[in-house]
Formats: C-alpha cells, sequence, structure tokens
C-alpha cells in the first residue's frame, strides 16, 4: 500500500502544502496576537477567546511606577554606552579585517565567534565570579561589559563586509585627484560604507537593550534593565501586566528591525560566517 | 602591521571577558580559591586545596540533583537541534524552490521571531500554549481535551525551536541559493526524482551550513536561562537555570563555576566535532 498516494494529486497537494503553511503561521503568530489581546484586556476569563472587557488602564499603571521608571533609566544609559564603546573598539578592527593583510587575520576574524562558542550561561557565570574580584558585580561598567560581549561579532563582521564593498577605483581616483588618504576616508570609504556600519550600530544597541541573561547575573540586584524586570514582572502580576510591558519592550526593536530589514536581508549574516 | 594594530582592541576585549574569567572558573572548580575574591572565600561549601583537585566535581557528579539536570539538558539541547534542523530545512526548500505568493509569505514569516526579545517569546507561548491559555480555550469549542506542554521538558523545546527558526532558515537559504539551478536542472533532465535531487545533491552540497546550524544550537540551547527558566519546569532544571539559582540564591558560587566548567567541556567537544567534521568536507571536495 502505497500511503503518499495523495501527493500526486495536485489540489491535495496544494492543500496540504497550505495548512502546514498556515500552521506554522499560527505557531508564530498566535502566541504575539494572544499577547497583544491580553495587553488591552480588563477582565478576559477562560474559556472565552477574546477579552470580556477591554481597557487601557494597565498601561497608565505601569508608566508611572517608581521600578519600572529605575530600570528604564539603567535601559537607556547602558545600551546607547555599549554601542558607543563597541563602536569604538570593533569599527577600526573593522576596517583592518577589510583591507589590510596581516599575521592571525583569519585567526582574529573567526575568533571573534568565541561568545558564541560558549554556553551563554556558564560565560555569564564565569564572568561574573570573575568581575566579584575586580568589583564590578552590581556596577554600571559591568553591566556594560558584559553586554559588550554579545556586540563584537556583530560590529566588526558587518561593516567590515561593507567596507570591503566600497569599490577600490573610486577611492583611487580621489587619491590621482590629490586627496589625502584621511580625507579619502571620510569623504568616500566612510559614507559609502555607512548603511552597513548603521544596521551594525542598530544590532548592537537591540542586542545590548535586550541582552536579559547576562544582565541578571552580573547585575543583580542593583543594576536592574528592563527586560531583566519582565523575569520578576510576569511571575509576580496579573497577566496584562506582563503583556503591556511586553509590548513597550518589543516596540524598539520591531521598529528599529524593520527599518533595517531590507540591509539585513541581503546577507551580512550568511557572508559573515562564510568568512566574508 | 597597522592591520594587526587596528584589529587588536576587540582580541584584548576578548581576552579579558572570555579567555581569562573561563581560565578563572577552571581553577575555582579545580579547588584552586583565591582568598583576595570576596564572593568565592565568603561562598558556601567551598572546596579549598592548595594544588588542583577533582573533588567539587566528584561531590556534583555524586548529586542525583545535578544528574538529572544534565540528562533533561542533554535531551532538551539534542531534541531542540533535530526538530529544528527538520523544520527549518523544509522551510528553506519551500522558500527556495515554491512558487506563487505562499513562498513569498513564508519568506517574511520565518524572520518573526527575530524581532522579538526570548523573553516576551517565552511569555506569549505561555499565555498562548499554558494551561487555560487561548489554545486550550479554541480547542475546548471543539470538545478536543488538551493538556500543556509548558512548565515540562517539551514545553522548553518548543521555546527553542520558536526562537531559533530565524538563524537557522537564513543560514540553511543562503547554502541553497548558493546551489546553481544549472546542477538541478540537469539532475531533473536526467530524470531524478525531487527525493534524490534532495537526497543525493542539496543536503551533501548544504551540510557545512547545516553543521553550523547544529552546533550554534547545540550550544546555544545547552547554556539557555530564558526559556528553561520561564517554560521549563521547577525540577529538573536545564543546567543554566541551575548555575543561576547556586550563584545567586544558594550563595555556591563554586558550584555554579563547576557547572559553568562543565558546560564548556561538553560543547568544546560539540565544537570539535563540528571543526573536524568542515574540515573533512573542505578536503574532500578539494
Amino acid at each position: 500500500m502505497n500511503y503518499t498516494w495523495f501527493l500526486h494529486s495536485k489540489p491535495l497537494r496544494n492543500s496540504l502544502t497550505l495548512i502546514l503553511v498556515l500552521g506554522f503561521g499560527a505557531f508564530l503568530l498566535l502566541p504575539l496576537l494572544t499577547l497583544v489581546l491580553w495587553a488591552f484586556a480588563d477582565r478576559w476569563f477562560y474559556p472565552a477567546l477574546t477579552p470580556q472587557e477591554y481597557s487601557l488602564k494597565w498601561w497608565g499603571w505601569i508608566v508611572g511606577r517608581n521600578e519600572i521608571v529605575k530600570a528604564a533609566y539603567w535601559s537607556i544609559t547602558t545600551a546607547p554606552t555599549v554601542t558607543l564603546l563597541s563602536a569604538l573598539i570593533c569599527l577600526p578592527a573593522a576596517y583592518a579585517f577589510s583591507r589590510y593583510e596581516f599575521p592571525l587575520k583569519r585567526v582574529f576574524y573567526v575568533s571573534l565567534l568565541a561568545a558564541n562558542a560558549f554556553p551563554k550561561l556558564g560565560l555569564f557565570i564565569a564572568i561574573a565570579a570573575f568581575f566579584f574580584g575586580l568589583g564590578l558585580v552590581n556596577t554600571f561598567w559591568g553591566v556594560v561589559l558584559v553586554q559588550l560581549i554579545n556586540t563584537l561579532v556583530l560590529m566588526t563582521w558587518i561593516p567590515a563586509a561593507s567596507f570591503s564593498a566600497v569599490p577600490r577605483e573610486l577611492e583611487e581616483a580621489a587619491r590621482d585627484a590629490g586627496a589625502s588618504p584621511l580625507r579619502v576616508f571620510f569623504t568616500v570609504t566612510l559614507p559609502i560604507a555607512m548603511p552597513g556600519i548603521l544596521v551594525a550600530g542598530i544590532l548592537t544597541f537591540l542586542a545590548a537593550f535586550d541582552e536579559a541573561q547576562g544582565t541578571l547575573v552580573v547585575g543583580t540586584p542593583n543594576i536592574t534593565t528592563l527586560p531583566v524586570l519582565m523575569y520578576s514582572l510576569v511571575n509576580s502580576y496579573p497577566e496584562p501586566v506582563g503583556a503591556v510591558f511586553s509590548i513597550l519592550l518589543a516596540t524598539p526593536s520591531v521598529i528599529l528591525l524593520i527599518l533595517s530589514r531590507r540591509i539585513l536581508l541581503s546577507g551580512y549574516l550568511a557572508a559573515g560566517f562564510k568568512g566574508g | 602591521m597597522v592591520g594587526f594594530l587596528l584589529a587588536l582592541p576587540p582580541m584584548v576585549v576578548l581576552f579579558f571577558l572570555i579567555l581569562l574569567p573561563a581560565f578563572e572558573a577552571v581553577k575555582f572548580s579545580l579547588g584552586l580559591v583565591p582568598e583576595d575574591n570576596v564572593a568565592y572565600a565568603s561562598g558556601l561549601n567551598v572546596i579549598r586545596s592548595n594544588g588542583p583537585t577533582l573533588e567539587v566535581f566528584e561531590k556534583l557528579f555524586a548529586s542525583p540533583f545535578f544528574q538529572q539536570n544534565v540528562r533533561l539538558t542533554f535531551f532538551v539541547s539534542i531534541v531542540s537541534v533535530l526538530i529544528l534542523l527538520v523544520v527549518a530545512y523544509v522551510l528553506a526548500l519551500y522558500a527556495r524552490f515554491g512558487k506563487g505568493r505562499l513562498p513569498s509569505i513564508i519568506r517574511t514569516l520565518y524572520l518573526v521571531p527575530m524581532f522579538i526579545p526570548t523573553i516576551i517569546a517565552s511569555y506569549a507561548l505561555i499565555v498562548f500554549f499554558g494551561d487555560n491559555g487561548l489554545l486550550e480555550a479554541l480547542l475546548s469549542r471543539f470538545g478536543v481535551p488538551y493538556q500543556t506542554i509548558i512548565r515540562q521538558d517539551w514545553g522548553i523545546i518548543m521555546g527553542q525551536v520558536w526562537a531559533s527558526i530565524p538563524f537557522a532558515v537564513l543560514m540553511l537559504s543562503s547554502g541553497l541559493d548558493a546551489i546553481s539551478d544549472d546542477h538541478i536542472e540537469a539532475a531533473k533532465d536526467c530524470g531524478a526524482s525531487f527525493a534524490t535531487i534532495l537526497w543525493r545533491i542539496l543536503i551533501p552540497l548544504n551540510i557545512v551550513p547545516a553543521l553550523i546550524v547544529a552546533t550554534f544550537t547545540f550550544i546555544g540551547v545547552f547554556g539557555s536561562f530564558t526559556v528553561p527558566y520561564m517554560l521549563g519546569p521547577t525540577v529538573p532544571q536545564m543546567l543554566g537555570v541551575s548555575m543561576q539559582v547556586n550563584f545567586t540564591a544558594f550563595r555556591q558560587p563554586q558550584t555554579a563555576v563547576a557547572i559553568a566548567v562543565f558546560s564548556f567541556a561538553v560543547c568544546a567537544v560539540a565544537g570539535y566535532i563540528y571543526v573536524v567534521a568542515t574540515t573533512r568536507q573542505n578536503r574532500s571536495q578539494q
């Protein structure tokens, strides 16, 4: 008996595909939709499929909370600091990977992935234990450093790829016209590479802004950022609180990622893994 | 030389934030306790020794809780990788070879989890798939009984697969895109079925991206905290959760660090298998 007979019938095959695609879409999207419904629900008792009453009261409740204002303060001070620091450290390196030959280049390039080759929480525990000796646990800079780790590979690989994409002829033409190397860099190379650098900056900012695990281990109890607060919020408050907070927290990611989506899709990630 | 100097700063950061802490962790787990480190010295149940000793690990491996946690961690990591590979391969193949509007919808859809921080995704999965969640309410309309997997091992696996889909599909798709259409057309002209093309051409040529997905997902899941903390059972715990609890709540930094070192060792083996497999693949292609 052949069990795949239905695959030979086109309508049956098409409807099977449609069911699978719908199932996949439901698996990805329905949980998020449920969360959005909860954020605007006043009362939603099981087994109703939609809330019995809608209201915005939890939005007002959450915005004025002292702990949330404090967490927001730490989030909007750490994430930009990480982004700037990461750019300072990595952009010159990105340029070097794109334009110079030097010993250990390949090793350096691949070792940027080191943070991903370690089981994350093991690494964070080791770092926290190490930071204790340096007095960095529970401090602003301790959190900045632990968030920095995940950003190095983004801030190097993506700008390196965009530096490499700058046509050499343009730079040489500018040199021939008498421009100094620095001038060529700032008027030709940098502007052309800028979109890639901006995407790297956005991804770095988000990586730092959304980082929860390392910040939890190194920053507790004083430096609680917004994602870290989420761990305790979802366990100690009714569903709408976690839902409203989720939407507030996810909004920057969604906006920034949609803005950078076109450039993202052009394959920087995969290109990086193959070695640029 | 200029290039070397410019590329040095990130390497220095990696040295101080990854290599040195990992090295210190190994020393601490072997009983070499630096007394100037308050956290180490004031921790509970610290084993001190003048030379390296395996006492910490012997005690750890003898603990039935740790054994349970290790079993759960391996089970979740391996099953997550297998399910993710199958799901991501189906999606990548469909996005590459499917025709019409549906595949282009899939190409946008699979990116969605990339936009959502893991902790929010976990919470969303709880309110949908959890006890008295929307799915249970939906199914009860049709009289279908529902047993939630949230707060169980399969709940963790579901969360890991959900969150890892974009990376896996992106990697596999980029590999599939690199395989030329001529190759596939030639095989079709010879009368090869899609199954043959998949088994003989696509999977072998796309083995390195698949290995990258498998290794990185395994390591990522093995060392994860958020998903098992939110979606997993209270007992047993995955090692990431167990480390965090030992480090903070139980005030046993040495136990936490020893578990961390154990997880480094396991993931080093996974990394080694990946390196060996890819170099062998590269050699056989030459």
